[in-house]
């Protein structure tokens, strides 16, 4: 990442968009006062739709669109202030207005639509890797465990030089079971269905400790139950920022808090590694931002909010706050 | 849906129930769509007719949007087409339907164009999807070569 060439770019979009928005500007003040001037409105009305989209598409808020609107309005009163018919200006400056806003609305909507859907699209994904780690845990181990009693049966009967090699196959089996196990219960742990959010946390502290080699305490204090969304939301993030520890903190400890208030629920993953900014390589920063990316998407589909402590603090802190209903 | 698809088939429907007088369905406005003019007539009917209609201001402006969006779509992607606009009403309530039909080339994959960004490059809700999301109902319904009608409802609150 060249921070340099970030902050320049960053500049550009900036230029360009207060360009745009002096361009909207005077199109809009001009297009408001056609509108107020003019008897056949409706092409100035559609010139604010135009305005509107055009808006829209150049990233300009809903607020901006307020701004300029009012300064329009400055320029449209001047010289009308004594007009008798102020209330047919002041609805005139209305309809403009909402025209203008229209494609904000509909863009809007968007957003709550692909919210609903995204929504259900977790619902989906939970499915099926509940699906698969059933599948996984259960059909395959119950498979993997009738060859390993075949093998017996066939070791018991051979001569031992060959038993001594089945041996070693069982031995491979065990292996290939305990990883399917481990696979599974990190697609979809049964112990959050079963026994709730803190002990899965628990399970995975451990079983990532065992594989990673650094201590993992969790901490938790939760008075009432979750809902199943909230629980597996924040299961999945601790996960995927514990594998972030693992893969690029050097850390020797992990802690994982999860605190429930009456109106929200707060969960943090900090560890005492080296922290955000001294992961040099690309690929790292690419798979570590994409991880990122998706903890933050998962709380904000509940409409929590993502925080990441800053790039020159010691180790590494993430929280996720999610919203609860009363 | 794309089978039972016939333009001309279902003007004539509108016509028939206009002259007969089935159901409450009077058909206001017609209006031919062929250049950026003729979707200001649109908007300016469709205000005109849902004036009528007992709507609120930021409704009208919803469903001139809604025009808009469906005339801008034919002039677009079809060349020419209709509009018409009628006021109905059911048992409960009031409301105005909006009926945009064209001969276009038509299109495969109804459910394509409704995807944001499609039809307009941009995927930021506008053009028929953002009309589809303004409005209460709203079908489309397209048959390769023959055409496309969208017809959508805004119910008065």
């Amino acid at each position: 990442m060249n921070a340099a060439n970030q902050m320049t770019a960053a500049e550009h979009t900036r230029a360009s968009v207060s360009d745009c928005r002096r361009e909207l500007a005077r199109d809009y003040a001009v297009g408001l006062q056609r509108y107020l001037a003019e008897r056949d409105d409706e092409p100035a009305l559609a010139r604010a739709h135009e305005l509107g989209r055009k808006a829209l598409a150049h990233g300009l808020g809903v607020l901006e669109m307020a701004t300029i609107h009012s300064q329009a309005i400055v320029g449209a009163l001047n010289g009308r202030l004594t007009s008798a018919d102020k209330a047919r200006l002041l609805d005139g400056l209305e309809r403009f207005f909402m025209q203008a806003l229209a494609p904000f609305e509909m863009a809007h909507r968007g957003f709550w639509e692909a919210n609903v859907i995204l929504h259900r699209l977790n619902d989906v994904l939970e499915g099926q890797a509940k699906r698969i780690a059933f599948a996984l845990h259960d059909e395959a181990a119950q498979l993997l465990a009738a060859v390993h009693l075949s093998l017996a049966d066939v070791a018991s009967r051979a001569a031992p030089e060959t038993a001594r090699e089945l041996q070693a196959a069982r031995a491979l089996l065990d292996q290939i079971e305990h990883r399917l196990r481990n696979l599974a219960h990190e697609l979809r742990p049964p112990i959050l269905d079963d026994l709730g959010l803190v002990p899965a946390l628990e399970f995975l502290a451990e079983s990532v400790s065992k594989r990673s080699g650094f201590r993992v305490t969790v901490e938790a204090s939760i008075d009432h139950a979750l809902p199943d969304i909230v629980e597996t939301t924040l299961y999945r993030i601790t996960q995927e920022a514990l594998n972030n520890v693992a893969k690029h903190a050097k850390a020797t400890h992990a802690g994982i808090s999860v605190r429930q208030h009456t109106d929200r629920i707060v969960c943090s993953i900090t560890d005492d590694g080296v922290g955000l900014n001294r992961t040099p390589a690309a690929a790292e920063t690419r798979s570590r931002g994409l991880g990122l990316l998706e903890m933050q998407e998962r709380a904000a589909a509940l409409g929590g909010q993502f925080r990441l402590s800053g790039p020159d603090t010691p180790g590494t802190d993430v929280t996720i706050e999610i919203p609860l209903e009363p | 849906m794309a089978s039972t698809f016939n333009p001309e088939a279902r003007l004539a429907d509108l016509n028939h129930r206009r002259e007969s007088g089935m159901a409450h369905n009077k058909c206001e406005a017609r209006v031919r769509i062929q250049c950026s003019d003729d979707i200001m007539a649109a908007r300016q009917r469709g205000r005109a007719v849902a004036s009528k209609g007992g709507f609120s201001n930021s409704d009208l402006t919803i469903i001139a949007t809604a025009i808009y969006e469906v005339a801008r779509n034919i002039v677009e992607h079809a060349g020419k087409g209709e509009i018409s606009i009628s006021l109905i009403k059911d048992a409960h309530k009031r409301g105005v339907e909006i009926v945009a039909a064209d001969r276009g080339p038509g299109i495969e994959d109804v459910s394509l164009v409704m995807r944001d960004g499609y039809s307009t490059g941009s995927g930021l809700g506008i053009g028929l999807p953002g009309a589809k999301r303004l409005m209460d109902e709203f079908e489309i319904a397209s048959e390769l070569g023959k055409g496309t009608t969208v017809r959508m409802k805004k119910w008065a609150t």
